[in-house]
């Protein structure tokens, strides 16, 4: 038990006053020492030390009255109250108030008995307002995320501009897009072009005829195998980055990625580094005259399985 | 002043600012609020390692200071945004201190907020009864993280683009849910306007919400459970060094304050920020690289074994979410309650390994540049 506010203290001999403070100590949370008035003649600091017995309303000390007298006085400047200070959990350890602090509970309030209906009800308001607005929201989160693919012809220059067999060749072009309230924009894209010889082409196509669907799965085109004019698309399908063609020490002229370094022959075939997949070829149209048209497409980088995006 | 108040009888007259301060007082309580502020128990005493919570406080600030001053001349739109960073940085007066600032601001942000991590984890300071300061501390850690990648778009050059798209591809990569997620954060297939208002509003609304709301509940509860302290001492040593946080700590984080707002000014000053080319989908010569602390993460993903779709995933989903994942769950595992460092040597061994490989992996990114041209 904690020695209460207002107890008497008696020494061995009589009793010298009643306890005025108490003096916690600040890393044990326990009371280190109390305060005592000496019944009018000043305060005096006593460990809990020299405290023999503590009831309701009496602490008995070890010491006599003239020991305890014989203590320097009090030095109220040397502490700090509980509430001028902040000691984590030291609350929680003192019982020494006098009594328990009170005020009336409301009239009004006594006679409410359905307190956890009430409180239960604030809830159902919450979610009342809360819930229908979570469709809307996420809809209009999602207005611009699932766009139509745009599978329109792309020019983008000539074949004049291709000066070797299986060598990557970049056409930047100028692709338009309208997107939403903004006013219709140029942005600048590129692809690469390989004139392949049929060694590459039977890489790239093996045999096969490469046909593109729009998201219904019609067919859009078909690049014939025997064409020998590829293109990819400029996104390296590991992560998304443009990749160049460049002179590798040991692999000779590859594609090269320089975000995570994933190599790719003319064929468009991994040869080295992270990426999942081959580049991704697009459908490509040749005119008589030379001028390259395509639909520029746009996959998921990442996976092993082409999945398209625009 | 023709009548005084009741004044104490000490003979000498209030300032008005002691009247103003009474007034206030008197209503709010302030002494006492400042009191229990500034008499904030620090058990074992001040110490320059403890600076760090107090430096990203400040830090934060200025950053709000300063990225609400760019705001009033930064402009989110695709056709709009590098011209207005332009304009801010070669016409707008102090334009490119006030930038600079905000920009090597957040870079020491991440390294506080790395020491601050690092000191709590050295520290054994995250075990009862203070596990959720470190849960909350960990909530922060990816708010700032996501400040970075978030600010790091909105000056719209080459540089902002393509950390984004291999950011935003990364995060495609997490299952079930990671198309939706990146289409979400893109607002579409491709970065457009769209990612840049979404970016932007995260980066000037969302998360500075989050961050005063969480930073506020993580001082809260350390206030609650209270600072730990040293490791090593007695009870009766660390009493007998034992003082509040005003005004030895105080003064030890102010210095703190003070050499961080000198370097990031110095960084301002002598490493202005460069904007590449505007964002276009062809990076032309560019080679796209995020910013230096998101270089390790960068490099690792160019390792033989995170290799392929599925090599991809556990590089760039699996294996920091297993990372993240061990950090939350860090005061749960470790529930032995010896705090001093040199008696955990488990603990010490992964945080050193930890710097150590992000050490490795961020100088080979460095290297590796010089290979690629």
């Amino acid at each position: 038990m904690q020695p209460q506010l207002k107890s008497k203290v008696r020494c061995t001999d009589r009793e010298v006053g009643e306890v005025t403070k108490v003096i916690m100590d600040p890393l044990s949370h326990e009371v280190s020492h109390l305060v005592v008035s000496m019944n009018g003649s000043g305060e005096r600091q006593v460990s809990m030390g020299s405290v023999q017995t503590v009831t309701d309303d009496l602490v008995q000390l070890r010491s006599s009255s003239s020991e305890v007298m014989a203590l320097p006085p009090f030095k109220r400047g040397d502490y700090v109250t509980l509430h001028e200070v902040e000691i984590p959990g030291l609350e929680r350890n003192i019982h020494v108030t006098p009594g328990e602090v009170l005020v009336p509970f409301p009239e009004l309030e006594r006679n409410v008995k359905r307190r956890k209906f009430f409180t239960n009800l604030t809830y159902v308001m919450g979610l009342f307002i809360g819930l229908p607005l979570v469709y809307p929201m996420l809809k209009f989160l999602m207005k611009p995320m699932y766009a139509p693919f745009d599978n329109r012809w792309q020019k983008i220059g000539n074949v004049g501009k291709v000066k070797a067999e299986d060598t990557g060749t970049q056409f930047e072009f100028k692709h338009k897009v309208k997107e939403a309230y903004l006013p219709e924009a140029e942005i600048e894209k590129n692809v690469w072009l390989v004139k392949a010889t049929p060694a590459v082409l039977e890489k790239v196509y093996q045999g096969k005829d490469k046909e593109f669907r729009d998201a219904t799965g019609k067919t859009l085109w078909t690049n014939k195998k025997d064409m020998p004019y590829i293109a990819f698309s400029g996104k390296c399908p590991h992560l998304g980055c443009g990749y160049k063609w460049r002179k590798h020490k040991i692999l000779g002229p590859v594609f090269l990625c320089p975000c995570h370094v994933s190599i790719y022959d003319a064929s468009g075939r991994v040869l080295e580094g992270p990426a999942p997949r081959p580049l991704d070829l697009l459908p490509i149209q040749v005119s008589e005259s030379g001028e390259v048209q395509i639909i520029d497409m746009e996959f998921k980088a990442g996976t092993k399985v082409q999945s398209r995006m625009v | 002043m023709s009548h005084t108040p009741s004044a104490p009888s000490a003979g000498t007259q209030p300032t008005v600012v002691e009247k103003v301060f009474d007034f206030v007082d008197e209503r709010v309580g302030l002494k006492l609020l400042a009191a229990k502020m500034l008499n904030e128990s620090v058990p074992g005493g001040s110490r320059w390692a403890y600076v760090f919570g107090s430096i990203l406080l400040f830090i934060f600030i200025m950053q709000a200071v300063t990225g609400v001053l760019l705001m009033f001349y930064y402009v989110p739109t695709a056709d709009h945004a590098y011209a207005s960073t332009q304009y801010i940085l070669h016409d707008v007066d102090y334009g490119w201190f006030l930038l600079g600032y905000h920009f090597w601001g957040s870079s020491a942000m991440v390294v506080c907020v790395f020491a601050h991590m690092s000191q709590v984890f050295l520290w054994g300071a995250y075990k009862k009864p203070r596990e959720l300061i470190w849960l909350v501390g960990l909530s922060l850690f990816a708010i700032v993280m996501g400040f970075g990648f978030t600010g790091y778009l909105l000056p719209w050059d080459q540089r902002a683009y393509w950390a984004t798209t291999v950011g935003v591809e990364i995060m495609d990569k997490t299952p079930l849910i990671g198309d939706f997620l990146a289409r979400l954060l893109k607002g579409g297939a491709t970065p457009g306007q769209m990612t840049l208002s979404r970016f932007f509003v995260i980066h000037v609304m969302v998360l500075p919400a989050a961050l005063i709301g969480l930073a506020g509940l993580h001082l809260f509860l350390f206030r609650c459970a209270g600072p730990g302290g040293p490791f090593r001492g007695t009870p009766v040593e660390l009493k007998a060094k034992t003082d509040y946080f005003f005004p030895r700590q105080i003064w030890k984080d102010v210095v703190g304050m003070a050499v961080v707002f000198a370097s990031i000014c110095a960084l301002a000053f002598w490493e202005p920020v460069v904007l590449l080319e505007e964002a276009t989908p062809d990076p032309g010569d560019y080679h796209p690289e995020p910013e230096w602390y998101f270089l390790f993460l960068f490099q690792h993903l160019r390792l033989k074994m995170f290799s392929g779709e599925f090599g991809q995933f556990l590089g760039a989903i699996a294996f920091p979410s297993l990372l993240g994942a061990l950090l939350v769950a860090l005061p749960f595992i470790d529930r032995d309650p010896e705090r001093n460092i040199f008696k955990r040597p488990i603990a010490l061994t992964l945080w050193v390994m930890l710097v150590v490989s992000i050490l490795i992996f961020t100088v080979s990114a460095i290297i590796n540049r010089e290979f690629l041209d």
